[in-house]
């Protein structure tokens, strides 16, 4: 069975193209737009991988990742946070949260699977 | 990018590394297996290939390929230095040589080696197979363990990357399944061996199911750089310890790259980064290290021990990195230190500097006319600089003589071996300079000169040992500065020259009569007649009577003058003597007629005035007992106008004889800058070139070898 990705970031354009070029690798993907909804997408399914923004409405990245990882199903599961160059102390900040993997924004499709298929198979 | 341009430059750059190459080679036979001139040997094969490729000479890049595999394996120590390979190796020299001059002929891209290159390829491959037979043999242990839980030490195999990852104690926690790194790896290559480490395993009451105690030391073959594989390890990175060590193969591609490499850095550790043999978080961690051993020891290691301690880099790969910091140092010390100058452009700045003297010498002419005191004191000091600018001038284009001497360790080595002779070759004076078309011009009768004295001074071992002297022979070449020439001594420890054989021969060849009395000097000398070879037996290399002829026939074109001295079974030998420079002459001034002629002063050897009441008897005058034949430049060159009152004869000689040239005026030394004659008097004989004088008039420059024999030539026709 193919894994799953939780994708969240509150740019729908953004969550469509990582949606695309990650189902093209043979994943299943789940999109959130904002923290709050992506806790709720945990719930009744199996999540393998979450791909996060930090800046985002309702809930922001950082307080998302720490509240998924007290959650025991989630306590193993890789994070990638969606940083930008600038974002230093927000970098970590996210790791100290437990995601300890990351893609600089703004980034190519390939790069994504790239630091996908670092961390999981399809 | 058009690359014509430069290709001269990688021609000329490529001969003299060949030349390197060949010397180091000589070298070796020295002092085998001297590290540094196996070092040497191999740059020089080394940057020729790599500047080939940059031109796309294909051919030429895979032939020095292999030459520097084979010479990669002799400095590792892998193949002793042995008489065969040094042969090998020369010859390779040559088929490399022989493909630059096809490029520069050229046929670029398409230099294939010659039919002699191929069969050479095959000898060359044979060092490199046997040799790797030997390592495979040496890494077939390590490949025999199992593939998981190996313990120890796997070997690298040749073209593998080695990759030790320890992951850290959170890396499970954190999300990571290092299994899946490992998988990623595969995307960039191919895993040719893995080994699990599990020395960090606990037992298994104090294991923590959570923690990662897992390492892996991973061969790896890939065509990826440093950095690419680093970063599959990015995220783990921070709490793992990584070691990539790159495959032997690496180390050439990266020596290669720093030797091209354009930096300004000189920080070995920027080198390496800007060569890709290094990745910024190594030099940071390295640097780390550097301050921790600093603290601890209170000794600072250098970055490069650091380096290769680590497994980060191999040592050939420091060393060039260090070999281009010290280039990069010394050429910001010493930018300008050298320049490579077309040497067209200084011909042209002597030519500008030579009009500079004259009109300075007609503006002081003009000056003395005025009587103006301080304009004439304001003139000779631009005189003298002008004299100081022509000086500093010509000694542009003067080199030293020890690149072309260089050449002959190759030549008396190659004809000594051919004819079994043990001779060495001495070098003294190498530091001489000289002008560089007389450099150009001296190599083919200074080859003569060698080759005349391997083969015929020196004698055969048996001989030599019964006649008490040491076994091998020596040949000696020797340059020094006398007056305004330039001396060049070729000098053997054979058995000199036979006077009486060469006395009966030149008799035999009708060169001189049977009475004829002639000092041991004069006999000496018959050999630089044309004709002329005492040898037996005519050998590959000389004996065919040309040679010495035309040694000194191209001396004299140079207006040198070449003479030999003997001993007999003590050696001899040749003594050229050389002006420092074409473009100038030192001159004597004549007259005749009010007309103004230069002779070249080497050829003169003393002025007498002619006695009127000796008179001439037809075309000689009697010098102290000596019968002088005299040349009257006002009958030959049909000058009409009035016989000055006293007449001198300026006595020249040439070849080891004398004439006499009957002027009206001796108006002294002149020193000249030498004008060519123009087409139109291209074939005018007995006159070389021309010169302007102060006034702004014409002197010529007069050939006083032709002149005579042309002189001559004449007198025998009428006398016929």
């Amino acid at each position: 069975m193919a894994k799953t990705i939780l994708i969240v970031d509150d740019s729908a354009s953004l969550r469509q193209v990582v949606s695309i070029a990650l189902k093209g690798a043979g994943y299943d993907v789940v999109e959130a737009r904002d923290g709050q909804d992506a806790l709720t997408k945990l719930n009744g399914q199996r999540i393998h991988l979450i791909i996060s923004d930090v800046n985002m409405p309702n809930m922001d990245g950082i307080s998302f990742v720490r509240e998924a990882k007290q959650l025991p199903a989630y306590k193993f599961t890789p994070v990638i946070m969606l940083t930008t160059e600038s974002q230093e102390s927000k970098m970590a900040e996210g790791k100290a949260a437990g995601a300890k993997a990351w893609v600089v924004k703004p980034f190519q499709p390939a790069q994504m699977l790239d630091a996908v298929s670092k961390l999981i198979a399809p | 990018m058009n690359l014509d341009q430069a290709l001269p430059v990688f021609i000329e750059e490529g001969r003299a590394l060949l030349q390197e190459m060949e010397e180091g080679l000589l070298g070796l036979e020295q002092t085998p297996d001297d590290p540094d001139i196996l070092n040497a040997i191999f740059r020089a094969a080394h940057t020729i290939k790599g500047s080939a490729g940059l031109f796309g000479l294909d051919g030429i890049v895979s032939f020095t390929h292999v030459v520097e595999n084979v010479l990669d394996r002799m400095r590792a120590g892998e193949i002793l230095t042995q008489p065969d390979l040094t042969n090998l190796l020369l010859q390779s020299c040559d088929e490399i040589s022989v493909l630059i001059d096809a490029a520069a002929a050229g046929s670029e891209s398409d230099v294939d080696p010659t039919s002699n290159g191929v069969g050479l390829l095959h000898r060359l491959r044979a060092y490199l197979e046997t040799s790797d037979a030997s390592s495979d043999a040496g890494h077939l242990p390590a490949k025999a363990p199992p593939p998981v839980e190996v313990c120890g030490e796997a070997a690298v195999s040749g073209d593998c990357w080695r990759i030790v990852v320890d992951f850290g104690e959170n890396v499970l926690r954190n999300g990571f399944d290092p299994a899946s790194f490992i998988r990623y790896l595969c995307n960039l290559g191919e895993i040719v061996h893995l080994a699990t480490k599990t020395e960090r395993l606990p037992p298994a009451e104090l294991m923590d199911p959570e923690s990662c105690y897992l390492g892996f030391e991973i061969d790896f073959r890939s065509a990826a750089d440093k950095q690419t594989i680093e970063n599959v390890f990015e995220f783990v990175r921070e709490d793992c310890h990584i070691r990539i060590t790159p495959p032997p193969a690496f180390a050439e591609v990266a020596i290669e790259r720093i030797e091209a490499l354009k930096a300004e850095a000189d920080k070995v550790g920027e080198i390496l980064i800007e060569a890709d043999a290094v990745t910024p978080r190594e030099i940071e961690e390295a640097l780390a290290l550097q301050n921790e051993i600093d603290a601890r020891t209170q000794r600072h290691p250098p970055m490069g021990e650091i380096l290769v301690q680590e497994g980060m880099l191999q040592q050939p790969v420091v060393e060039a990195a260090l070999e281009k910091q010290k280039k990069i140092r010394d050429a910001k010390i010493g930018e300008s230190r050298f320049i490579r100058v077309d040497s067209g452009k200084l011909d042209q700045l002597i030519n500008q500097v030579g009009e500079l003297v004259i009109a300075g010498a007609t503006a002081s002419l003009l000056a003395q006319r005025t009587n103006d005191s301080e304009l004439q004191e304001a003139l000779s000091t631009i005189l003298r600089l002008v004299e100081e600018v022509r000086g500093g001038a010509l000694q542009l284009r003067m080199v030293q003589i020890g690149e072309t001497f260089n050449r002959f360790n190759r030549i008396v080595r190659d004809v000594s071996k051919e004819l079994g002779k043990d001779i060495e070759l001495q070098i003294s004076g190498a530091e001489t300079e000289l002008d560089k078309t007389v450099v150009e011009k001296i190599g083919d009768p200074l080859t003569h000169l060698v080759r005349n004295a391997i083969d015929h001074g020196i004698e055969s071992t048996d001989r030599r040992v019964a006649a008490g002297k040491p076994a091998k022979g020596t040949v000696r070449l020797n340059a020094y500065h006398e007056s305004s020439s330039i001396v060049i001594e070729v000098t053997d420890d054979g058995g000199g020259l036979n006077r009486d054989k060469i006395l009966s021969k030149a008799i035999e060849r009708g060169l001189v009569n049977a009475g004829q009395n002639l000092s041991e000097q004069e006999i000496y000398n018959l050999i630089f007649e044309p004709g002329f070879s005492t040898a037996d037996t005519i050998s590959n290399l000389s004996g065919r009577g040309v040679g010495m002829d035309v040694v000194r026939r191209n001396i004299e074109a140079l207006r040198g003058m070449v003479e030999i001295n003997s001993r007999q079974g003590q050696g001899s030998t040749v003594r050229i003597r050389l002006p420092l420079t074409l473009a100038i002459i030192d001159g004597f001034l004549v007259s005749v007629a009010g007309c103004s002629y230069v002779i070249p002063l080497e050829v003169v050897s003393e002025c007498v005035e002619l006695d009127e009441r000796e008179q001439r008897h037809g075309c000689y005058v009697n010098l102290r007992g000596e019968v002088l034949p005299i040349l009257n430049l006002r009958e030959h060159f049909k000058i009409h106008g009035q016989t000055s009152r006293r007449q001198n004869i300026v006595v020249t000689h040439f070849g080891g004889q004398k004439a006499g040239l009957l002027v009206d005026e001796l108006m002294g030394e002149f020193q000249t800058v030498i004008k060519p004659l123009g087409k139109l008097f291209g074939k005018v004989r007995g006159v070389s070139g021309f010169t302007i004088l102060g006034s702004g008039e014409v002197a010529l420059i007069l050939d006083v070898l032709s002149l005579i024999q042309y002189a001559a030539g004449l007198e025998a026709q009428k006398a016929a």
